[in-house]
């Protein structure tokens, strides 16, 4: 949305230059209004509806206005309750966990005594390529005992790790999301990184500093914006849990239609046929992740409060 | 230039994917019209919408036949996967499909939302055709909404290899399940009879069925619900024994792990319907000659009690349907007609419909599938289950509704080692309260 406050020129060379603008940003506009803009609009509207019947249920529907009756019937289901629960720990795990990897990496592959580090960091960010369900279904595979090679070498050598169970399963989904994506974050770091002036280095060096204090004095502050930029998606991207843990269901008891506000959402559009609950709980998802990016950014943009 | 093409394009996708693709909303340009008269004007163009693999040759038999109609196969998710929320969406955006594969526990909510069209007048004549407990599955205040394809009837497909090397002897009631569960996983601690599906509801709804309960009731005007009677409770305390005594493999059915067990021969039997073959002999193709079907295990001897897997899957003429004559000709001919019901059974859409089936010439002779079962006539157990199915179920709206939360409730019993049948206690709640929320009479 940037292109409106982008342009404030005055009326005479706006007037002149307004249809071949318009003939760039349409496809843009368009294309926001009609799968962004709109569906939202849509889902607001449907979240205040409900299909009402009577009797044994057979006779022609009603569409009945019931304002918050789905939001707050959302939130005071002691399911989706637990599912917002899970998703907050799944945040505390999954969010220091994905950033301090892709930081590592990056710092590694950026000492420039790393051993190919194009080819590295190749490999690191390979992963990304793969769709969130294929990895998944691979991963399934290597956390089921009948189809894991790992799983049966360590059964062979007396370690009966169980990745699926109720206890285990956060962190099974926290590694395969780390495999899928802090590759990822790691370039972005990484493009931050190389855009560090090498005299800087030089300067520190001069000055006595060995790899250690490179690290903590002059790389991690330099690149702060683009940790915080990869602290943000993460947030944000693990707020919308949901390939993973749908893709993982069939294969544990320990994930229900509802382990995440997410999959409640989807089992309450897809397969209850209920879109008015699941378009309200969308929306929570949404004010929420909206809510705690807000907040992340104003812990991290206030003055006097950096982080080193 | 440009603009219009992406407007264009963004209109098409934003009215639903499935407008875009699907030729009925614009290749039919002749008004409606009786089969007889549109022969002048070209076909009539009718879209199906179903998963049933390899049904083209079934549809591709019916325009074969009928000059003056041309069905298109939409091949499409099943529906619990998603096909029906699809369904649901093109009749509220007007451009469904015109007939649409639609399982006997799903119809009530197409009923209940309006996205059926009532076919009555033009089934009547056929009526007499099919069986009657299925003609009733697909009625809903005398109005008829469905033709019914198939049934499925259970029955006990097993290892018969598996069970010689254990020397269990084929159970003939649930007793003898239990003592050739012990003698399986005696023989061979990483076998075991079967799994716990925890993941379906319709084979967990079978078994009680065949045990006798009658989870839905349709009184005058509400409903009775009874989900966890005492004939539900026996059958959750027999697999609940089966499964503290580890005896059984908990394991989603249909899953990865369960393809390489029945491979294996690690799970020994699978209770399910007449399609389970086609899975079966996909699956575990080089177990061929290894299986048999058996009739399902009794709970008391002597009996030939059976179940079904969440009744069985009709064609339903979609609302909004601009041919509902020819779309209702379609949906009959397809499931009555003998050429067309053999081509059914063999490609594994499930137990035929219709009540006359001598003349289903897939039925009397099938070496593929046949040979699979070191030549058994495994179709002799369906028909015979089939013909006791006491089809005492009347289906609800909001079943997948309950599928979802007797899932959920099993998993977290099993997970946190809570009895089997909590999961039914609390499912019969969650049931009741679904169906007063959207408004529904219990009693």
């Amino acid at each position: 949305m940037a292109f409106t406050r982008d342009t404030p020129t005055p009326g005479v060379r706006q007037r002149t230059r307004l249809s071949p603008a318009w003939g760039f940003v349409a496809p843009f506009t368009v294309m926001f209004l009609a799968f962004y803009l709109a569906p939202i609009a849509y889902a607001l509207v449907d979240s205040l509806f409900a299909t009402k019947s009577s009797g044994l249920g057979f006779g022609p529907p009603q569409r009945v206005f019931v304002f918050l009756r789905n939001y707050t019937d959302a939130l005071s289901s002691p399911a989706f309750q637990a599912s917002l629960g899970r998703l907050f720990l799944f945040c505390i795990i999954e969010v220091p966990l994905m950033v301090a990897t892709a930081t590592v990496l990056a710092l590694l592959l950026e000492t420039g005594k790393a051993l190919w580090p194009r080819f590295f960091r190749v490999v690191y960010f390979m992963p990304y390529g793969v769709p969130g369900v294929i990895a998944t279904l691979l991963w399934g595979f290597l956390y089921i005992p009948a189809t894991s090679p790992v799983l049966q070498g360590l059964k062979a050598i007396g370690i009966g790790l169980v990745p699926l169970s109720s206890t285990n399963v956060l962190f099974a989904i926290a590694n395969i999301s780390l495999w899928l994506y802090a590759g990822y974050n790691m370039i972005i770091l990484t493009a931050a990184l190389q855009s560090i002036p090498t005299e800087i280095y030089e300067a520190a060096r001069i000055d006595g500093a060995g790899e250690w204090k490179l690290i903590w004095l002059i790389k991690l502050p330099l690149i702060r914006g683009s940790i915080v930029l990869v602290t943000l998606f993460t947030v944000i991207g693990t707020l919308q849990l949901f390939v993973e843990p749908l893709v993982l269901s069939p294969l544990t008891t320990a994930i229900s239609s509802d382990f995440t506000p997410n999959m409640a959402a989807y089992a309450n559009a897809f397969t209850k046929n209920n879109s008015s609950v699941a378009a309200a709980m969308a929306v929570i998802v949404a004010i929420i992740a909206f809510a705690m990016s807000y907040i992340f950014l104003r812990i991290v943009n206030s003055k006097g409060r950096q982080a080193w | 230039m440009r603009t219009t093409i992406l407007l264009g394009m963004g209109v098409c996708l934003a009215l639903g994917l499935a407008g875009c693709s699907s030729p009925d909303a614009t290749a039919t340009t002749d008004p409606p019209s009786e089969a007889a008269s549109s022969a002048a004007s070209g076909p009539v163009e009718l879209t199906f919408q179903s998963w049933v693999p390899n049904i083209d040759k079934a549809v591709d038999q019916f325009n074969a036949a009928h000059p003056g109609i041309h069905v298109t196969l939409e091949t499409i998710t099943a529906g619990p996967d998603g096909g029906y929320a699809k369904m649901f969406s093109a009749v509220k955006a007007g451009n469904a499909a015109d007939v649409a594969q639609v399982g006997y526990d799903w119809l009530p909510d197409f009923v209940r939302n309006d996205a059926a069209e009532d076919i009555s007048s033009y089934f009547k004549d056929s009526a007499s055709l099919f069986a009657d407990w299925q003609v009733a599955a697909m009625t809903f205040a005398d109005k008829v909404y469905g033709v019914p394809q198939a049934s499925s009837p259970l029955g006990l497909y097993y290892r018969s290899d598996v069970f010689a090397e254990a020397g269990a002897s084929v159970p003939t009631t649930w007793d003898e399940f239990y003592d050739a569960a012990k003698k399986i996983h005696a023989s061979n601690s990483e076998r075991y009879i079967a799994a716990f599906a925890f993941n379906q509801t319709p084979w967990l709804l079978g078994l009680s069925e065949q045990a006798g309960a009658v989870w839905f009731a349709a009184n005058t005007d509400s409903w009775t619900v009874n989900i966890d009677g005492p004939e539900t409770m026996k059958v959750a305390q027999f697999w609940q024994k089966l499964i503290d005594e580890d005896l059984v493999k908990i394991e989603a059915d249909m899953s990865s792990e369960w393809y390489a067990d029945i491979q294996s021969g690690n799970i020994a039997t699978w209770i399910c319907g007449s399609w389970g073959d086609a899975i079966i002999r996909g699956n575990a193709p080089d177990t061929a000659g290894k299986w048999a079907v058996a009739y399902m295990p009794q709970w008391q001897a002597g009996q030939k009690a059976t179940g079904t897997w969440a009744g069985g899957s009709a064609n339903v003429v979609l609302k909004g349907t601009k041919h509902p004559a020819e779309a209702a000709q379609f949906a009959i001919w397809l499931n009555s007609n003998p050429e067309s019901v053999s081509t059914l059974v063999s490609i594994g859409a499930g137990w035929p419909s219709i009540k006359d089936i001598s003349s289903i010439a897939s039925l009397q002779s099938d070496p593929t599938v046949f040979d699979f079962y070191d030549g058994q006539d495994i179709w002799d157990v369906f028909a015979e289950s089939d013909s006791n199915v006491a089809s005492r179920w009347k289906w609800p709206p909001l079943v997948p509704s309950l599928y979802s939360a007797i899932t959920d409730n099993m998993k977290s019993a099993i997970d946190s080692k809570r009895p089997l049948g909590t999961a039914f206690t609390q499912s019969q709640t969650a049931m009741v309260d679904a169906l007063k929320a959207a408004g529904i009479s219990v009693s």
